[in-house]
């Protein structure tokens, strides 16, 4: 009986509160991470020389880095030169940009995928570069690309803990401090990671969904 | 600021190059016994009855479905120190990152052996193999080759994930780092220091197993 | 030609794939020394046909008889001695793609019949000898034509010392120049007497070696005969039909 009162009294709203944070901190993330993946992308593939060098750059740093190091020179580093990130920001900056950098590789290899034929299609009819690239070879390789970033966005959703690291409180760390409290570890750790079970089913569903909803009939998304 | 920060990295270079040894000790263990599970796991979910695959499958979805970090508490203050077992930081980092390895690793394998013609099992069968021997002396053979593209993701993705290991208190590379910055005020350079030891890592690794990979290729069959 | 006693006996097959029937009740015998050619229009169950006689695909209902002993496919390790003196040739070759010419033929040796590897590598050297690829021995799968793949894997049967071989069109997935070496491999076991049943669709070549011509459709044997009244004027009216069709087209290929 005092377990259920410490369950549902202590545990739960305390829980509940930190996954509102890790939502906070996974929903923009994945936002800005998608945006950069597409930006980095389409750069590597259709920019100018320099904008390609810095794009796999950017590439190779942030794929190289393991995502700790960058939280840690984001939220510990950049101070000492006089840059300073509340400990959400320099999560949700950290994740971004890695999360972008892992995605950009799908969208890049997805730009490479459609056939020239339509590049020479939409210059016969007068689109200029730019539209061309917005009009349609993006909405073709992203659709490609989305099963890969999808499971970039998996990712990011279970990596999103590490933002414990940077004292961010977030489900991981409430779940930290409510153990260490009550020194019910197995317990604690188990609810936790069937919230984040739960949370990873849900986002993959939902991009399934998304996937078939933005199928377009007889085009192939899955290249072998 | 630049030459104290360089000042730091010279100082600090030969311990946190023991750190990444520690790195690079926790990803073979890992490696190995993710493989060591891995192997049968993904026989059981090709090959096996219902009941096992179904199984696999809530095994794999566990270890894929939560966070390292998640698993590396639990498994450390939780289910170690319930069951007595009195085991090193290091040692649980490298049981966790095994147990997750082999749920990814068998999915690398049971593609690989889904992606074999039907024919070479049924070509085996058809001399009087038995079904082990088929999967011993045929398939697996054909299928750890096409594996080690996909080994060679995944020892960039448990190198970077052995800096986790950090947040148990194992005296890696990236604890080092920490610990040399909060002594110097250097971070920033030595996270960069770091995080470019990790990349170099992870290059020497995936080079590796590409000779590798080209090294045990069937004349004229691997890419 | 001399016929023996009844090698292969397989009765009443049965098999349902997906809700459809494949095979509906096949029976057939061969008997020593006999060559017996399958032909019949595309998913008529050949295929399905050769492969649940060594049960490969599992039949639904029927039994088979091997000189007359019946086989249980539930008794494992009956299978596995039924299947080495059962020899299957694939349309698709079905190399080890892993091993060389001579590690596709010595591995059943070795580690079915547990020969010693020396012994083994003799035995098979002989066997790649016979069918012609002395000088690929050390080829991979991949490094031959497909001529030279089905003769190893014909070598790689062989050595298993198979009373039956089972053959489905075995030059079916060959360029037109390279059928003539497997023909004449295939020609070659005939004259020393092995027996066989074989699915193909090169007329010529099944009128000038087979004993018998049976005829398959819709799963179920339609009509069987000695060749030259099969190919020329078989009772069936969906017989005559497929063999002129057949005729025809053999007629443009040659």
């Amino acid at each position: 009986m005092k377990e259920l009162i410490y369950l549902f009294h202590d545990v739960f709203p305390a829980l509940m509160s930190g996954l509102w944070i890790s939502i906070q901190l996974i929903i923009p993330s994945v936002i800005f991470g998608a945006s950069m993946g597409i930006i980095a992308g389409t750069l590597s593939v259709y920019g100018h020389p320099l904008l390609k060098v810095a794009s796999k750059t950017y590439v190779t740093i942030f794929r190289g880095f393991p995502l700790l190091v960058q939280l840690y020179i984001w939220y510990f580093g950049l101070p000492r030169i006089g840059i300073y990130f509340s400990p959400m920001a320099a999560a949700i900056i950290g994740f971004s940009l890695c999360s972008g950098a892992y995605q950009s590789e799908y969208v890049r290899g997805a730009l490479l995928s459609i056939k020239k034929g339509q590049l020479l299609a939409a210059h016969a009819l007068g689109f200029s570069r730019t539209k061309t690239l917005l009009s349609v070879i993006l909405p073709q390789a992203l659709r490609r690309a989305l099963p890969g970033c999808g499971n970039e966005i998996i990712y990011l959703i279970k990596y999103s803990s590490l933002a414990y690291m940077v004292t961010c409180i977030e489900l991981t760390g409430k779940g930290k401090i409510l153990a260490s409290a009550s020194l019910k570890y197995t317990e604690i750790f188990m609810i936790v990671g069937a919230i984040y079970l739960v949370l990873v089913s849900v986002a993959s569903l939902l991009l399934n969904r998304m996937e078939t909803w933005l199928s377009v009939p007889g085009f192939e998304q899955h290249r072998a | 600021m630049i030459p104290q920060g360089l000042t730091a990295i010279k100082e600090g270079l030969p311990y946190l190059l023991e750190g990444a040894l520690v790195n690079i000790a926790v990803v073979l263990g890992a490696m190995a016994l993710g493989f060591a599970l891995g192997l049968p796991l993904a026989v059981g979910h090709v090959y096996g009855n219902r009941k096992t695959r179904g199984l696999i499958g809530i095994y794999i979805l566990f270890f894929r479905g939560i966070p390292l970090l998640v698993l590396l508490f639990l498994f450390y203050f939780g289910l170690f120190s319930l069951s007595g077992i009195n085991a090193s930081a290091f040692t649980v980092a490298i049981v966790v990152l095994g147990l997750i390895s082999a749920a990814y690793q068998s999915q690398i394998l049971r593609g690989a052996i889904l992606s074999l013609p039907e024919g070479q099992m049924k070509a085996a069968l058809s001399i009087g193999m038995s079904k082990k021997k088929a999967i011993f002396f045929v398939i697996l053979p054909q299928a750890l080759r096409l594996s080690i593209p996909g080994w060679s993701n995944e020892y960039s993705i448990l190198l970077k994930d052995s800096a986790v290991a950090y947040a148990l208190g194992v005296a890696e590379l990236m604890a080092r780092a920490h610990h040399v910055a909060s002594r110097t005020y250097q971070h920033l350079y030595l996270y960069l220091t770091a995080g470019f030891i990790f990349l170099l890592l992870t290059y020497l690794g995936t080079k590796g197993l590409n000779v590798l990979y080209k090294k045990v290729g069937i004349p004229g069959y691997l890419r | 030609m001399t016929m023996g006693q009844t090698i292969l006996r397989v009765e009443n097959i049965h098999k349902e794939l997906g809700g459809k029937a494949i095979l509906n009740g096949v029976s057939l015998s061969v008997r020593k020394g006999e060559i017996k050619v399958l032909i019949g229009p595309s998913g008529a169950g050949k295929s399905t046909f050769l492969q649940s006689i060594n049960f490969l695909v599992m039949p639904d209902q029927g039994r088979v008889w091997l000189e007359e002993k019946p086989i249980n496919p539930t008794d494992k390790k009956a299978l596995y001695e039924y299947r080495q003196q059962v020899g299957m040739i694939f349309q698709d070759f079905n190399l080890f793609d892993h091993l060389t010419a001579l590690a596709n033929v010595e591995i059943g040796l070795i580690r079915v019949k547990g020969m010693k590897k020396n012994v083994a590598r003799g035995r098979a050297m002989d066997e790649l000898e016979r069918v012609g690829l002395k000088n690929q021995v050390l080829q991979y799968p991949a490094q031959l034509s497909g001529g030279q793949k089905q003769r190893v894997s014909i070598a790689r049967a062989l050595a298993m010392d198979p009373k039956v071989m089972l053959l489905d069109e075995p030059t079916s997935a060959l360029d037109p120049e390279l059928i003539g070496e497997v023909h004449s491999v295939i020609r070659d076991l005939a004259i020393r007497g092995m027996t066989m049943l074989m699915v193909t669709h090169q007329i010529r070549f099944a009128r000038s070696l087979a004993s018998e011509i049976v005829f398959m459709e819709n799963g179920r044997i339609l009509e069987k005969g000695p060749p030259e009244k099969m190919l020329s004027d078989a009772e069936c009216s969906r017989t005559r039909e497929f063999c002129s069709k057949i005729n025809e087209m053999s007629g443009h290929l040659c």
